[in-house]
């Protein structure tokens, strides 16, 4: 016996392919399950067993210029054998799909990222391998990744999502076939990049390194995204400027993949007070620099723990401006008064 | 350059000698700047606000806007030197070498000249906020009668005085980052940002509200205050803000007989037209002749 809202999405779905007469023009090969016969109507949605409302509509143009777009709908949600389809459970990002991976020929899959997220300092084990008190607090694939869109590589002045017409004229001389120079491109392109802007890395980390419940669990010193957002890379971020480091450039060391983040206590990490001072002076950034510029507080707070030194320094300058200002202001609040009134006083009685 | 006349007579209204063409343009560059500096950089400091996205693009952006603040950084950092050789050459042409060939020169004697300086801070200054206060309480109805420079005058030109150079100092930091932290901590970096983004909001809201309230928004000047495009400062103006300057520049002009009584002397108005010189002499007889 299906349950209402199963049924209900039923008998949507096959009213939905009774209107159907137009397969759309672009419609992609990677929709060989033609889910799309669904899943192309705006507004397609239905309330959860939660109470959520769940769109459950694909922009097809979006999807295709995702990097996901040559993956079958089918080799990420497995459990979905037939059309309409029960309530389809959550994807697991290590399932082997379609694709193959053309150096081993081997089906393609994220295990290899799940093993560095492992070695990391966001792994759900401890050092001992046993499970963390807290697993459920660690980052999963889902967590910080959606369905990534390639973009323009950021020194090409890019026309519509990932595509540069300036290189992609170059592939044309050799390439005739449209749709494989767009995907080449795009799969070339999108690893030579971050496929996130640096605001947009700040606000994924902040989603557990700015949770109050989080910061305080752990004990961490700082609300890391919100310190980074009041230096000035924070800010440069905040306004798309995309060389402007991000959490990444700092905590990962320099080739290594950004899923084996390591903690700072750990001696291999780039920010271990050691190795500390190659991070603003690698190559990109401040070659120049002396190991000292890394002294700099980057998670810098206005807190007497962290640093009673710059709380009574940053107290000192609020003092100032407000015993310079309150007074002048009082004075020009009386003024106006007086002004009002200029031949009034207040007469003292005689003697 | 010719010396200018202490009073111009224009349509028969005096107008007071106050600042000469080049501390106008020093004035008129200081202002521009201190603008622009501020418009490029509280977007930085107040980067959550919704305007602050909107005025910052206008600005250039993240790319364009911080090289406007840089260069009209250095244009007032280099204004900064040049008022400074200003000030000294013309304390040492002015007073230093008439001293020296009069008397001599001693450490003592050159403090004493930069000290009796009309923008250095004195008792005088403590008397004219007393009488203020004791005018805007409604304890009395004169004014107080300050000398050429009032305390207010004193505070304008103070804070953005130090204003600048704890601003400018810091912002050469943070600027020449790679060359600071070759020779000091890296934390310099936090502090030197701190006090360029804390103290420069104290002197924009400093400007912005006293200043601006001084010399455009007060009922005496509304809509804006001409003295720092003309140079002089009408008769009404010098008596509300300058009194014992106002007596003491008359005076010096031969102009005893026309001087008016100060603002507040409500009684005097009336007799100002038959008798002048008497609400006057009342004046210094009262208060003391405290002119230098």
């Amino acid at each position: 016996m299906l349950s209402p809202s199963i049924r209900n999405l039923a008998i949507s779905c096959a009213i939905f392919s009774l209107l159907i007469f137009v397969i759309p023009e672009d419609s992609h090969s990677a929709d060989i399950g033609n889910c799309l016969l669904c899943h192309k109507y705006p507004g397609l949605s239905r309330v959860d067993e939660k109470g959520n409302l769940r769109l459950l509509y694909i922009n097809e143009k979006t999807f295709n210029s995702s990097v996901h777009s040559r993956v079958k709908c089918e080799d990420c949600h497995t459990d979905i054998k037939k059309i309409p389809h029960d309530t389809a459970k959550k994807v697991d990002c290590l399932t082997e799909c379609h694709i193959t991976e053309p150096s081993t020929e081997k089906k393609f899959s994220h295990k290899e990222v799940q093993e560095y997220l492992d070695k990391s300092v966001h792994s759900i084990y401890d050092k001992k391998g046993g499970l963390k008190e807290y697993p459920e607090d660690m980052p999963t694939c889902k967590k910080c990744h959606d369905n990534p869109l390639f973009r323009p590589l950021s020194f090409f002045k890019g026309t519509r999502y990932g595509i540069s017409e300036d290189s992609m004229s170059r592939c044309r001389v050799c390439h005739k076939k449209e749709e494989f120079i767009v995907k080449f491109y795009n799969h070339v392109t999108g690893r030579l990049h971050r496929i996130r802007n640096p605001q947009n890395i700040a606000e994924t980390c902040a989603r557990c390194h700015d949770n109050p419940d989080l910061v305080s669990k752990y004990g961490l010193s700082t609300k890391a995204v919100f310190s980074y957002g009041e230096t000035f890379h924070g800010k440069a971020a905040k306004y798309l400027d995309e060389r402007i480091p991000d959490c990444l450039d700092c905590h990962v060391n320099k080739g290594e993949s950004v899923h084996q983040m390591l903690g700072h206590n750990d001696p291999r990490s780039s920010t271990y007070k050691k190795n500390k001072g190659k991070i603003c002076s690698n190559v990109d950034c401040h070659p120049k620099a002396s190991p000292k510029l890394a002294a700099y507080g980057m998670h810098a707070e206005f807190s007497l723990e962290q640093s009673p030194v710059q709380y009574f320094y940053t107290a000192f300058f609020i003092v100032l401006t407000g015993g310079t200002l309150l007074p002048l202001m009082g004075i020009i609040f009386l003024d106006l008064i007086r002004r009002l009134f200029p031949d009034a006083v207040i007469r003292r009685r005689k003697k | 350059m010719a010396k200018l006349p202490a009073i111009k007579i224009k349509d028969g209204k005096k107008y007071f000698f106050r600042f000469t063409l080049d501390q106008r343009i020093q004035h008129i560059v200081l202002f521009v700047t201190v603008i622009v500096l501020v418009l490029t950089g509280m977007p930085l400091k107040f980067h959550d606000m919704a305007w602050a996205a909107f005025v910052y693009k206008m600005l250039g952006g993240i790319r364009g806007a911080p090289i406007v603040h840089k260069v009209t950084g250095s244009v007032l950092l280099l204004l900064f030197a040049y008022h400074l050789v200003y000030l000294f050459y013309n304390i040492y042409k002015e007073e230093l070498v008439p001293l020296k060939k009069a008397e001599g020169l001693s450490p003592l004697k050159v403090l004493k000249v930069l000290a009796a300086q009309p923008l250095v801070p004195n008792f005088k200054d403590a008397i004219d906020i007393r009488d203020l206060m004791k005018y805007l309480l409604f304890l009395t109805d004169k004014h107080p009668a300050p000398r050429k420079f009032s305390w207010k005058e004193k505070f304008d030109y103070w804070v953005p005085f130090w204003g600048i150079l704890i601003i400018g100092l810091s912002g050469l930091i943070m600027w020449n980052k790679i060359l600071a932290t070759k020779l000091l901590p890296g934390y310099l970096i936090n502090f030197s940002l701190i006090a360029h983004s804390d103290e420069a909001l104290l002197a924009a809201l400093f400007l912005f509200i006293w200043h601006w309230y001084n010399v455009h928004l007060s009922t005496s000047v509304f809509p804006m205050g001409t003295v720092f495009l003309t140079g002089y400062l009408s008769e009404g103006l010098m008596i509300e803000e300058h009194y014992e300057y106002y007596v003491e520049v008359m005076k010096k002009e031969g102009l005893e007989h026309e001087i008016r009584p100060p603002h507040g002397e409500h009684g005097h108005q009336a007799r100002r037209k038959e008798d002048p010189p008497a609400a006057a002499d009342t004046y210094n007889r009262r208060e003391g002749d405290r002119t230098p």
